[in-house]
């Protein structure tokens, strides 16, 4: 029984991202653990997936561990394709091309909005000075979340994390939430869903307010909105997510082999 | 066409100065790029840089916990699976530099609309979010008016952003191979150096390798930088380490970490820069510094077949030094 089987919350979290993605999609991943649940998927059930870095790297899987980054050799080693910046973020995913896209956050809001840029001490203010801790910035999440056709949020379900409103918009989930997005006339469709270490959050349709869809076999509705900063509303269709299988497990670790997703 | 092969101080002594704005190779964080220009930089004391890189890598790392930069315009600002650039960070919170932030597609977008001497360039992205709302480089206007200003689409009527031109003054790119006219060819993504080589007043190519020319033209649609927009060529092997350069030599993993972990402090700052920047005279003890059992190893990576169709123009070092440019031959 798949219940016997031995998985850190990590894993769990790339595994339902995977699931999120199909088979035949062009998809945008990443370094890390979106890179992680991208191939996880390629490798689990969706064979056909045209899958590229930011970095314009096409047709390439990982060799010898999670790469260090959307360029490295790890990533450079059975290419087809070497292009450019501006052919994948531009061409293939400005262009409104790219089906999905997966980004990480530092903090994430009711809305799907992203900070990955930095944490203040507070509110900003209406002068812009400079964040108590720096984060690395908005690189390619911006651009993916503006031209995919969706995206995923991957982020550790923690109460830091998730705000009523980021600090700071990195990359517009629905922005102040209903239609506001599409006075931006963004070709991209926004946010399908929040993925954490604890479950899984979607917009409800109207109010594009984020709420619970699925919690895992080892957390829980009261946990979940415990570990959420604003009042989180639970879907009526809220069920539990199956737990990964014995396959799904086994296709996760082929990509991580250094097993980067193991160490939480 | 004569060479321009000049060595690395002679290229930062021709072509930097201080306030100049500074592109590095459209910086990829853990990739390409020419860290060994940055290294240069600080040795002869440069300052006050205006840092324009597509993404932070180790050399705004390094220049930005120097010192030697106020202001820095970037996609990304750290170090992928490295984790955050402690340098660049340090800067930025301390207040010492102010960093203007753009995102990966924006950044290639703004070389591509210097290249073409564009008034600006229409934006999609960026507009909607911060990137628009918030200047560092104008901290009181608020929300940003002369960032991404708002254009109206003249077809339809709709608002999108207007993305800035940028023409840096000097643009160090590294790349894989080079004739000595600087002609080049780069393995891997190019990532926006092919922009950048076009948005750049000038350009200073710093090469792994020097091909014959013969090389350049059994690959003529490989060589996405031609020679004549160059100004001059550095031969560099190791331009980029701690960071990999694809066909040539994988990421110094443990350096990378050391390095970043230095940067963090100005106590570590100052002792990384007598050790690692101030310590070598030339290229041999450079490469000693690294080490050549390991720049041999790192030399022997999964990607280094990438390189094969090339190795039989590749120019041994001798010949490189005799193909000094002119004056300096002399």
């Amino acid at each position: 029984m798949s219940a016997a089987l031995d998985y850190s919350r990590q894993e769990m979290m790339a595994i339902a991202t995977g699931r999120e993605i199909r088979d035949g999609e062009l998809a945008i991943f990443g370094v890390g653990l979106s890179m992680l649940a991208g191939f996880f998927a390629q490798a689990n059930h969706a064979p056909n997936l045209r899958s590229m870095t930011e970095g314009g790297v096409y047709g390439a899987t990982p060799v010898g561990g999670l790469p260090w980054g959307i360029e490295c050799n790890r990533i450079s080693s059975n290419a087809t394709s070497f292009t450019s910046a501006l052919d994948a973020l531009g061409f293939l995913v400005a262009s409104g091309r790219c089906d999905v896209g997966v980004i990480g956050a530092a903090q994430v809001d009711k809305h799907g909005n992203v900070n990955t840029t930095g944490i203040w001490d507070g509110e900003i203010g209406p002068h812009y000075r400079p964040p108590k801790t720096r984060l690395p910035g908005a690189g390619g999440a911006n651009d993916i979340a503006c031209g995919a056709k969706r995206y995923i949020i991957m982020v550790t379900h923690e109460p830091k994390r998730f705000a009523e409103r980021v600090t700071y918009v990195s990359s517009p989930g629905y922005l102040d939430g209903g239609d506001s997005r599409a006075r931006h006339h963004f070709v991209g469709g926004g946010p399908s869903a929040i993925i954490t270490t604890l479950g899984i959050l979607r917009p409800e349709p109207g109010t594009n307010e984020f709420v619970l869809n699925g919690w895992f076999a080892f957390s829980g509705i009261e946990e979940i909105r415990a570990n959420t900063g604003w009042n989180l509303r639970v879907s009526p269709d809220a069920r539990l997510i199956p737990e990964p299988t014995a396959e799904e497990l086994a296709n996760l670790r082929k990509v991580d082999q250094t097993g980067a997703l193991r160490k939480k | 066409m004569t060479s321009k092969l000049i060595s690395l101080s002679e290229a930062a002594r021709r072509f930097a100065w201080d306030g100049m704005q500074y592109a590095s190779g459209a910086a990829l964080p853990v990739g390409s790029d020419a860290v060994i220009f940055g290294r240069e930089l600080l040795r002869q004391k440069h300052k006050d840089l205006h840092a324009i890189f597509h993404c932070n890598s180790q050399q705004l790392n390094l220049l930005a916990a120097a010192g030697a930069v106020t202001k820095a315009e970037c996609g990304f600002s750290a170090l992928e699976v490295f984790g955050f650039a402690n340098g660049l960070r340090r800067a930025v919170e301390n207040g010492q530099l102010a960093l203007e932030d753009y995102s990966n597609l924006s950044m290639a977008l703004r070389f591509l609309g210097g290249a073409l001497n564009w008034p600006f360039v229409p934006a999609t992205v960026n507009i909607g979010s911060d990137l628009q709302d918030r200047s560092a480089f104008a901290p009181d206007d608020y929300p940003a008016r002369s960032k991404i200003p708002a254009v109206v689409d003249p077809f339809t009527g709709r608002e999108f952003g207007a993305l800035k031109p940028l023409r840096p003054d000097l643009a160090a790119i590294q790349v894989t191979l080079a004739d000595p006219t600087g002609n080049a060819i780069m393995l891997g993504t190019e990532w926006s150096r092919y922009e950048l080589s076009r948005a750049a007043k000038k350009v200073v190519l710093i090469a792994d390798a020097i091909v014959d020319p013969a090389c350049i033209r059994q690959f003529p649609n490989l060589v996405r930088i031609p020679d004549i927009i160059v100004e001059a060529v550095v031969h560099w092997p190791f331009a980029a380490w701690p960071q990999g350069s694809p066909g040539m030599y994988d990421i110094d993993e443990s350096h990378m970490a050391f390095m970043n972990m230095a940067l963090a402090t100005e106590e570590g700052t100052a002792a990384y820069l007598r050790e690692f920047v101030e310590s070598y005279d030339d290229l041999d003890s450079y490469l000693d510094l690294i080490g050549r059992d390991k720049a041999k190893a790192l030399s022997q990576g999964s990607s280094s077949f990438l390189l094969d169709p090339y190795r039989r123009w590749i120019l041994p070092p001798e010949d490189v030094a005799g193909l000094a440019a002119p004056e300096l031959a002399a």
